[in-house]
């Protein structure tokens, strides 16, 4: 009934994918750093390879010693020199596999790390219209399809590809014809490798889609299990958890099916080459081109072949499912670089004060003049047809607490966006806080910051988390940040206070908590102004007026532009500006605009569920 | 101690579902064991038959043998691992069911301790690994019988040569083992370290909408590389340690290869041997590394396979929230619900009757409270005082779903479901019923004109694409579209804005007009649109009377709903 499919019209714009050559080329730059690296470790590789391949004649001479019926003390060298061999061989392998491996890891870091700088660095409305869906995705599987094929496939292909070239061209050393009879069998292999790789992709594609969907199933079903019992909802998913998992498994089936099917063609040209190579033997011993022995190793030669082969034909569908991979990475590394400084923010002045020391603790809040945003004519639209703001203007003086109120959709969250610099308005500009102009005020770094009902805790320590908002914060630093927002005692309270790791797999923290969580990072990050954006709809009733008190001391000091839907929020701000439908129609103090009789009384009293004016406290 | 019993008892019965293809798959995959075997000996035979002393007509007789045993071991190989795949595969499948049916069974409890990802990891991950003991059970069977089969042919050809691989064979093997030790401890440590780094990364990227607000790209980014290096060194040394055991068993084979060929190559000068047993020699104790590694690697599966039965066990075993009961509630449920000295957790003797078709508010000051009140209510818990009655009939006698049925409690984060707009409002819904008053009592009309598509737009998983109000509205369409004899909504708009929620708080009044209706909400809004509030404070019942009326009376109630 349920597809994958997204819906076509909703569709969103993926991020792009890199072409072959992009990815070739990117894969060039990432590798030259460390070229010397990867000359050396396939030269030590070959050399492992080559020396392998003197076991077959050395037991070749064997056989001849014994079928000329040679002394006995004739078996000491060749038994010694394939000792010496052996021992040669695993000492190159170790030495080769582990260059091979460190070239695959360096490079490997080194794409992951450009990957998640330049996603990180997304303009935030590229990142909208992509959807974190497919960022993730490639984040998490792409990053794990190439590791895979770099610590698995790489060195097995490596291996595997040398064994066969050096081993074809050490049956051409012992008679040439040998080399002839064994590429018999190459025409079958290379039909059943084009067989197998064109149903693989899509197949593989497909079961991988079918594992995820059912993936999907099971965490939807487990998660909401308390939703789906109350509303007597088990049939329904069970059998749809049955479904996606029969998909899944009838899949599976249909991909186990084809690599036996692919190990069943390739079993012919097995026969197909070992016995040419058999007859080839027999022609060239009776007419006494070859001796017995270079018959015996051509054979063994031909049998060893059957693992590299098989091996690097399987692996056909892990490198092209790893380059698909790879192309998507590239596809985001390529993106270049958009810094998107809030407009009217002078782009050097934020560089400078990246880059300038962290000033040191205690930092104070100097309420300058300069810390006052103004919004000027500023209209948006996602897009042609879909306005969201007309020509709003505003201003905020410094200190000042703002209430944004309206229904949903008035554009309240856009406007939010807008003056936080994390969205850039179709026209208009915004006079943000510029870097505070003097980082010597004491003020942090970053000018503005956004908090949203859109909590993350990231994975780590609860001191982590706190610490991405100011890298240099020291533990008190930290403490007087949660005890700012009320957030000190229970912070203190979990297992291993700051220390306890939070977050997916972690400590699991309530809404409220993780929101308060983020109001300590806006403290840490101490801006000039501060947007929150119903950053108190998450929590419940009861929770939401905890966040409330927290919000409201984190903002103490702040120019602040609050979003709020809860309208106690609005009484407790200095102003309240009404937006409809984008376009500001109301602003003022609560009290004066609750008597008034406009929009915003309006809405006061449907709040508050009385006709009648509330009576004060 | 039990868990482990019970954990057998799993995999007893995945495999006894599946004996069929066990067996299938064992028997062919030995024809496989014992054809992969024969054909170094075959190299040997033809070698010594047809080409020491040239014979053409031996040669064609004994490639067609070759043939054959290719034959026989190309098929033994395909349709045996199919069945041993599709035992594993359909094993899996059964088990995932289970798992399944015993979270959504109506007495609950699975859940307790474990989060959804770890139990979705126990349905996803341990059903495959214990499937995966039927193929490993059907390899290692097979395995076997390549080993004893190698060991035939070996002690036909020569008996001193034979004991000599038999033996040597399995020596090396567990040499190999014994040696990297070690180094796969090291490397099963490296590579949980390193799966840490690609966690980090998602989990940065899940959140960047919040990194971007807080400007900390780049303290994001420096923390990345961090992690990742340390991933980058792990991942080189756990690659180092592989190298170092891969070249090791290279080493250990040669060398006694190189036995082989000197025991062997001296026997045959003694006359002891021909020169075919030679090679079929050296070939064979170039084979049996396969089989018996194939061993270790069964052995290896089934511990993992016993460690995840354990789990499933567990799950399976695991004590439901509540037990008993076993009545059904009356039908048409005349909807009366009576609170009798109600005692749990922070509550304590509450006493309160709900009548029949009226609307009432309950404002809980502490939200635990609310949550303890709220768990009573859906027979999630059985009270430690008093009772709860359903037109009577305590809710410890009813049955569970039965009682689902007829009493609906829409918990505040209750979860919506991937599918459509529709499909969600109407998952609960009696069959063929219209589900257009309960969307508009929730106003989700205006989340369909905003979803593309509308009311058939999907929605994405747990209704991703929709925001947190519109979440909530769909949310209690859906409880309101279930049409239960009573509802218990929990706040249910504490992300809407104020307009649309007094257009709610009039919805709900409109779509359940005469029927049981109770609002656990601090919101004004929706609290003035009931016939009655109740006050929860200190998990007592400290005032009742209409909103209005505590609004201007009740210094308390003021404070919880009103700032």
């Amino acid at each position: 009934m349920t597809t994958d499919s997204p819906t076509p019209d909703t569709g969103p714009e993926l991020l792009p994918i890199a072409t072959t050559a992009r990815t070739r080329a990117a894969l060039r730059t990432l590798i030259r750093p460390d070229r010397g690296l990867a000359l050396t470790g396939i030269g030590i590789l070959v050399a492992a390879t080559a020396v392998g391949l003197l076991v077959q004649p050395l037991l070749g001479r064997i056989v001849d010693i014994v079928a000329d019926g040679r002394p006995a003390g004739d078996l000491t060298l060749p038994v010694v020199l394939l000792v010496a061999v052996a021992v040669v061989q695993g000492l190159t392998t170790t030495l080769g596999l582990t260059r091979i491996a460190r070239l695959g890891e360096t490079v490997l870091a080194r794409l992951r790390e450009r990957f998640v700088e330049r996603a990180l660095n997304l303009p935030a409305d590229r990142l909208e219209r992509a959807g974190a869906g497919d960022l993730t995705a490639r984040v998490t599987g792409d990053v794990a399809r190439v590791a895979e094929a770099v610590r698995s496939a790489l060195p097995e292909m490596a291996r595997s590809v040398l064994a066969i070239v050096l081993t074809l061209g050490a049956l051409a050393l012992l008679d040439v014809r040998f080399l002839l009879a064994a590429l018999l069998a190459v025409p079958v292999q290379l039909l059943t490798a084009r067989w197998y790789v064109r149903r693989a992709l899509t197949l593989y594609a497909d079961q991988r889609v079918a594992n995820g969907a059912q993936q999907q199933q099971l965490l939807e079903t487990i998660g909401g299990a308390v939703t789906v019992r109350g509303h007597r909802l088990e049939e329904q998913h069970t059998e749809r958890s049955a479904g996606r998992s029969r998909k899944a498994v009838d899949l599976t089936m249909r991909s186990v099916n084809l690599v036996l099917g692919f190990y069943g063609r390739l079993h012919i040209a097995e026969y197909i080459g070992l016995a040419a190579v058999l007859i080839a033997g027999f022609w060239l011993v009776r007419d006494g081109a070859v001796s017995i022995g270079t018959a015996t190793a051509a054979a063994l030669y031909f049998h060893s072949l059957f693992g590299p082969v098989n091996a690097a034909l399987v692996l056909l569908d892990d490198a092209q499912s790893a380059a698909a991979g790879l192309a998507r990475l590239v596809g985001v590394t390529d993106l270049a670089e958009q810094p998107e400084p809030a407009a009217g923010e002078p782009a050097a002045g934020k560089a400078e004060a990246g880059k300038a020391a962290p000033a040191s603790v205690p930092r104070q809040r100097i309420a300058s003049s300069e810390a006052a945003v103004t919004v000027r004519a500023v209209s948006h639209a996602y897009g042609p047809g879909r306005p969201v703001l007309h020509e709003v203007s505003l201003t905020l003086e410094p200190g000042e607490h703002v209430a944004l109120v309206g229904t949903s959709g008035a554009g309240k969250s856009t406007l939010a966006r807008i003056v936080a610099g994390v969205q850039q308005p179709t026209s208009g500009s915004v006079t943000a806080p510029a870097g505070t102009g003097s980082a010597a005020a004491g003020v942090g770094e970053h000018p503005v910051v956004l908090v949203t009902q859109e909590v993350h805790v990231f994975t780590g320590t609860l001191a982590e988390d706190l610490r991405l908002a100011r890298p240099d914060a020291s533990d008190a630093d930290l403490r007087t940040a949660l005890a700012t927002v009320h957030a000190l005692e229970w912070a203190e309270a979990l297992p291993e206070g700051l220390a306890t790791v939070v977050g997916e797999g972690g400590h699991r923290l309530d809404p409220a908590r993780a929101q308060q969580l983020a109001l300590a990072r806006l403290v840490l990050a101490d801006p000039a102004l501060a947007v929150l954006d119903e950053a108190t709809a998450e929590a419940g009733s009861a929770g939401a007026r905890v966040l409330e008190r927290s919000a409201e001391a984190a903002l103490a000091g702040r120019t602040a532009l609050v979003v709020a839907h809860r309208l106690t929020q609005a009484v407790a701000a200095d102003r309240v500006v009404v937006l409809e439908a984008g376009r500001v129609v109301e602003s003022g103090p609560h009290d004066e605009l609750r008597d008034a009789d406009g929009p915003y009384a309006a809405l006061w009293h449907a709040w508050s569920g009385s006709r009648t004016t509330a009576p004060h406290p | 101690m039990g868990a482990d019993s019970a954990g057998r008892g799993v995999i007893r019965r995945a495999v006894a579902g599946q004996r069929r293809d066990v067996t299938v798959g064992s028997v062919l995959g030995a024809c496989h064991q014992i054809g992969e075997a024969l054909v170094p000996v075959l190299i040997g035979l033809i070698v010594d038959r047809a080409v020491v002393r040239p014979d053409g007509g031996a040669l064609a007789i004994w490639l067609v043998v070759l043939a054959v045993v290719y034959t026989l071991l190309s098929f033994g190989f395909r349709f045996g691992a199919r069945a041993g795949e599709r035992a594993a595969e359909q094993a899996a499948h059964q088990l995932r069911l289970d798992v399944v049916r015993r979270v959504l069974a109506p007495h609950g409890g699975a859940e307790a301790g474990r989060p959804p990802g770890a139990l979705v990891n126990v349905a996803t991950e341990d059903a495959r690994r214990v499937g995966a003991v039927n193929m490993a059970l059907t390899l290692g069977i097979a395995a076997v019988v390549g080993v004893v089969a190698g060991a035939v042919l070996l002690l036909r050809a020569s008996l001193p040569l034979g004991l000599l691989v038999l033996i040597g064979a399995p020596v090396l093997m567990a040499l190999g083992h014994f040696l990297a030790r070690p180094l796969e401890h090291r490397s099963e440590a490296e590579q949980e370290q390193a799966a840490h780094a690609s966690g980090v990364a998602a989990d940065l990227v899940a959140g960047v909408r919040v990194l971007k607000g807080l400007r900390a790209e780049r303290a994001a980014v420096d923390r990345y590389r961090a992690t990742s290096q340390a991933s980058r060194d792990a991942n080189v040394r756990a690659a180092r340690a592989a190298a170092l055991q891969t070249g090791l068993m290279l080493t250990l084979t040669g060398s006694f290869i190189a036995l082989v060929a000197l025991v062997g190559g001296r026997l045959v000068l003694s006359d002891s041997i021909g020169l075919g047993a030679l090679v079929s020699a050296v070939g064979l104790a170039l084979f049996l590394p396969g089989p018996i590694s194939v061993l270790a690697w069964v052995g290896a599966e089934l511990a993992k396979g016993r460690a995840s039965a354990a789990r499933i066990a567990d799950v399976l075993a695991a004590p439901g929230e509540t037990t008993g009961g076993t009545a059904e509630p009356a039908a048409p449920a005349p909807g009366e619900l009576r609170l009798n000295g109600l005692g749990h957790a922070g509550l304590d003797a509450l006493d309160l009757t709900v009548r029949p078709g009226e609307h009432l508010g309950i404002v809980v000051t502490d939200p635990a409270d609310a949550a303890t009140l709220l768990h009573c209510l859906a027979r999630r818990c059985d009270p430690e005082r008093g009772s709860v009655e359903l037109d009577g009939v305590p809710l410890t006698e009813l049955a569970p779903a039965a009682l689902r049925s007829a009493l609906l409690v829409a918990e505040h984060d209750a979860q919506l479901f991937d599918g459509t707009l529709l499909e969600n409002v109407t998952a609960a819904a009696p069959d063929g019923s219209d589900p257009r008053a309960a969307m508009d009592a929730a106003a989700v009309d205006e989340v369909a004109s905003a979803l593309a598509g509308g009311t058939g737009g999907r929605i994405g998983e747990r209704g991703s694409s929709l925001s947190g109000g519109q979440r909530q509205r769909v949310a209690l369409a859906r409880a309101l579209a279930a049409d239960r004899g009573v509802l218990v909504v929990h706040d249910p708009t504490t992300a809407v804005d104020a307009a649309t929620e007094a257009r709610i708080a009039a919805g709900i009044r409109r779509a359940r007009t005469g029927r049981t209706t109770v609002l656990v909400t601090s919101s004004p809004a929706l609290l003035a649109a009931t016939d009655r509030v109740v006050l929860v404070d200190g998990g007592t019942i400290t005032a009742e009377a209409p909103h209005e009326d505590l609004v201007r009376d009740h210094p308390v109630y003021r404070t919880a709903v009103l700032t």
